[in-house]
């Protein structure tokens, strides 16, 4: 029991560490980079740039602290970062708390809708395919989604927008709402969001759900020539059982895998989406932060993110325990017989 | 089973959580009373005039909020007003109905405009414009120009009368109207009490005595909606309510009619040019790419021949043609572009001529010299152009390689003057000449962003100066004459081309669109939406 304990604390110190690491990280890496926020003489195609003079980049600096040793700027950030400060932009002229909480959800809402509708639809294809296995069924299904997984995320948004959207006319070209609108209802505001959502989730679910398919169905193709699978046939259990309590159940470890290393992963995939169909959320804003050098930004908006990888790796870490025993922590009550069935089925794999 | 249900419905709850969330944020959007243009509701005689243009972020629309880029200014500019504005010809009274010039322009009195009110209804007197000035110069604004910081430049702002205000500058400055133009008049009795004027959002921060007032902006989604107003004490709004909204391609937004004005590539312009709902108007060439030596790294720049072979060699229309598609004008070697109102038309030329480019370098000594340069571009176009220019160049056996970064690593690198060759694309050709000074002269006179390190030529220097103090219009129009033909002929930078391109607008929703004389923008203007 005790050991455990000091296993949970030295666990709570070393994501402490990975956090002290990350923030420093984040503080001097934007610091690294060449150039500096006020300093610009040029432009993007047709785009007028107010320019600042040396005198001028000097004040902005002042003003923003910038000017300070690197030491002192430090310890601010750490301080106002303990009071839950992520400090001010200096491109976007607002707090950094305020500009990151209001785009997050919208990134949030299409990274998580598409995920989950890649994965049901990654493992519904993925183990019909799995148990039609060469037949004509599977032969089609994986070509066609071999061929969507590998056609460049945002060359499907553009199809789909010039198809769905400007062709047909059955969705809006851009944005997350209808603006300036008055809804009457909330359901109405609700189905307004998911009008606008549908094209975007479409387009990563799209891209993604290849990929699962491929996993699953491949996994599900080892773990239907084991042992366990006659022994389960043979004991006479019915063949839903077999297919989704015996066989998916054990396929979908390396997917769960997949998905947890992933999610750091989703939120540059939600770039695309939000590019093409000009949507607002956090990984359009990231690339112009990095682009502007607007470092407080830049510092909120990794940090957001590096916070959220970390919690998905803990929620995995926790997740496993329900879905794979082997790795399960002993309960206090039947601790002993629980580690006994542990150790026999490492020693039966 | 049960457990994948359990987890099924964990995953479903959390997006039902962030969906919720995301009904929740957007419930802080401010729902404006449905006065748009397929509501009808509107009770108003005729029918508004509601133009749709693209939207984005570009910063809360007052001076100290809006985001350092063009479009930020233009949303600023919908609310409040300056001194002085600008028409197809050159800048014209404002705020400001007329003005004296006393002691050789050293002293400016300008007359206000009586019976203007903000948007609150409280009067607009000359107590303001001083007050703005002093203010400008306390807190610097985004894009309030460098003077404000030099107290040895505009000595003293003060009010004669209740319309009457006072200008003192230290000596004569032919950019004092560009200046002027670039301060937007604030309200005393609001932004007198404000410390933090970059962090001032709330609805008082847009109050203004311009033609519009803001009634919606939300920063995510990079809308804003404008509406009239009715007290405006100019010309009348022709439009009665502006929208921006966000647009993934300004082509099918344009068709779909989700906005009434677009700029369009010209390969998709026959789909609009047959349509009589659609009105296709050429944009001016306001914008272009600069080709800068550094004649401090590389000594041999210095020789006019080697920059003149430089220009011989460089075909430019090439250039237009296979990295703007066509939708931009070769430069002038006089460096003011082909459709600035003092452009000089009869300047040599520079159509590529390979030989007489060998035969300048053979002239420079540089013909058994191996010629080798680094030419640093930023990213996307510009590395096609750099790439072009390497082809070009080494026709002429110099040999070019192309390094290509983002543009902030380029603009710090020009800063630090570490670089030998660089490409630069920026706005704003279409100024005061008085850039040119800018460019091309040394010593404090010169910028460090825009000039040109290690070049000097006595001629410009000359005429620079007097460009930057000479009051007499027609004078001043000569001595830029006079000045593009000594650059043409030195090459201090290379004019690549400016970008120029279409603009289609439905002339059915509305058809006022105008270009001001220095921008290349139809929107970014407030003539376009006034009666005139």
């Amino acid at each position: 029991m005790g050991i455990i304990k000091d296993r949970k604390g030295f666990r709570v110190i070393e994501y402490l560490l990975t956090f002290l690491v990350i923030i420093s990280l984040n503080f001097a890496l934007p610091r690294m980079m060449p150039g500096d926020p006020f300093l610009h003489y040029s432009g993007e195609v047709d785009e007028v740039v107010a320019f600042y003079s040396r005198e001028q980049i000097q004040y902005f600096r002042e003003y923003y602290g910038l000017d300070r040793p690197l030491l002192e700027q430090y310890t601010t950030y750490l301080k106002e970062l303990a009071r839950g400060d992520l400090g001010f932009s200096y491109y976007y002229k607002d707090n950094v708390n305020s500009i990151i909480l209001r785009r997050l959800p919208w990134t949030m809402f299409l990274v998580i809708s598409a995920m989950a509708l890649s994965i049901a639809l990654g493992i519904i294809l993925g183990s019909y395919s799995a148990w039609r296995r060469n037949k004509w069924q599977d032969n089609t299904l994986y070509t066609v989604l071999i061929v969507f997984s590998e056609i460049p995320a945002f060359l499907v948004g553009l199809a789909l927008l010039i198809w769905l959207g400007a062709g047909l006319g059955l969705f809006p070209l851009a944005g997350a709402v209808t603006h300036f609108a008055r809804y009457d209802s909330v359901w109405e505001k609700m189905l307004d969001i998911l009008h606008h959502a549908a094209l975007p989730i479409l387009t990563l679910t799209l891209a993604r759900t290849g990929g699962i398919y491929l996993l699953v169905r491949n996994s599900l193709g080892t773990v239907l020539t084991k042992d366990y699978m006659r022994t389960a046939r043979a004991k006479g259990l019915k063949e839903f059982r077999i297919r989704y309590l015996h066989a998916l159940r054990n396929a979908l470890m390396p997917l769960f895998t997949r998905i947890a290393i992933q999610l750091g992963a989703l939120i540059g995939g939600a770039i695309l989406a939000e590019n093409v169909f000009s949507y607002p959320g956090i990984g359009v804003l990231m690339r112009s932060a990095v682009v502007v050098r607007d470092y407080p930004l830049i510092q909120g908006i990794f940090l957001v993110l590096a916070i959220g990888v970390m919690a998905a790796n803990m929620l995995a870490d926790l997740a496993y325990k329900y879905i794979d025993p082997r790795t399960r922590p002993a309960a206090s009550s039947n601790q002993d017989t629980i580690k006994l069935e542990v150790k026999m089925q490492k020693g039966e794999t | 089973m049960s457990k994948l249900f359990q987890k099924t419905t964990v995953l479903l709850a959390v997006v039902v959580l962030m969906f919720a969330f995301v009904l929740g944020g957007c419930g802080t959007v401010k729902q404006e009373e449905a006065n748009g243009p397929d509501s009808g509701q509107q009770e108003t005689p005729a029918e508004p005039v509601v133009v749709r243009m693209e939207g984005g972020d570009w910063g809360f629309p007052q001076p100290y909020t809006r985001y350092s880029r063009g479009p930020g200014n233009a949303r600023v500019n919908y609310i409040f007003d300056k001194l002085i504005e600008q028409d197809e010809k050159g800048f014209i009274p404002w705020l400001a109905e007329k003005w004296d010039v006393l002691e050789d322009g050293t002293k400016y009195i300008f007359h206000l405009k009586q019976g203007v009110i903000w948007h609150d209804g409280v009067p607009f007197t000359g107590n303001d414009v001083v007050f703005t000035f002093g203010y400008t110069k306390e807190y610097p604004s985004v894009g309030s120009p460098d003077v404000f910081l030099d107290d040895t430049y505009m000595l003293e702002v003060k009010a004669l009368s209740d319309y009457q205000v006072q200008f003192t500058l230290a000596e004569a400055d032919a950019n004092f109207f560009e200046i002027l133009s670039s301060v937007y008049i604030l309200p005393q009795h609001i932004w007198a009490e404000i410390d933090r004027p970059d962090e001032f959002t709330s609805s008082e921060a847009v109050i203004g005595t311009g033609p519009f007032i803001l009634t919606d902006y939300n920063k995510e989604h990079g809308t804003y909606r404008y509406e009239a107003f009715g007290d405006f004490w100019g010309p009348k709004p022709a439009v009665d309510v502006m929208e921006f909204i966000p647009v993934s391609d300004s082509v099918l937004a344009l068709e779909k009619g989700d906005i009434h004005i677009a700029d369009i590539p010209v390969d998709v312009l026959p789909r609009f040019k047959n349509d009589p709902n659609y009105t296709v108007m050429e944009k001016p060439g306001f914008w272009g790419y600069r080709l800068r030596f550094n004649m401090e790294k590389v000594p041999e720049f210095k020789t006019r021949e080697e920059r003149q072979a430089f220009a011989y060699a460089i075909d430019r229309q090439d250039l237009v043609d296979k990295t703007a598609r066509g939708a931009a004008i070769a430069g002038s070697l006089g460096v003011l572009p082909p459709d600035h109102r003092w452009f000089n038309p009869d300047l040599p030329k520079y159509e590529r001529d390979v030989e007489k480019a060998k035969t300048l370098l053979a002239q420079a000594g540089l013909v058994n010299k191996k010629l080798q340069y680094e030419l640093l571009v930023g990213e996307g176009r510009e590395v096609r152009i750099g790439e072009l220019i390497k082809e070009q160049l080494s026709d002429i056996g110099i040999d070019i390689k192309v390094v290509s970064t983002d543009m902030k690593t380029r603009d710090g690198r020009i800063a630090q003057g570490n670089y030998q060759l660089v490409l630069v694309g920026l706005g704003g050709w279409a100024r005061d000449p008085n850039y040119l000074g800018v460019r091309f002269t040394g010593g404090d006179r010169g910028s460090w962003a825009d000039g040109t390190p290690g070049y000097f030529n006595a001629e410009v220097e000359e005429l620079a100066e007097s460009l930057r103090t000479e009051q007499d219009e027609d004078t001043r129009k000569e001595l830029t004459m006079k000045l593009q033909q000594v650059l043409a002929e030195d090459v201090p930078e290379i004019s690549l081309y400016l970008t120029t391109g279409q603009v289609v607008f439905r002339n059915d929703v509305y058809d006022g669109w105008m270009h001001v004389f220095d921008h290349h923008e139809t929107t970014h203007n407030i003539l376009s939406f006034l009666k005139r």
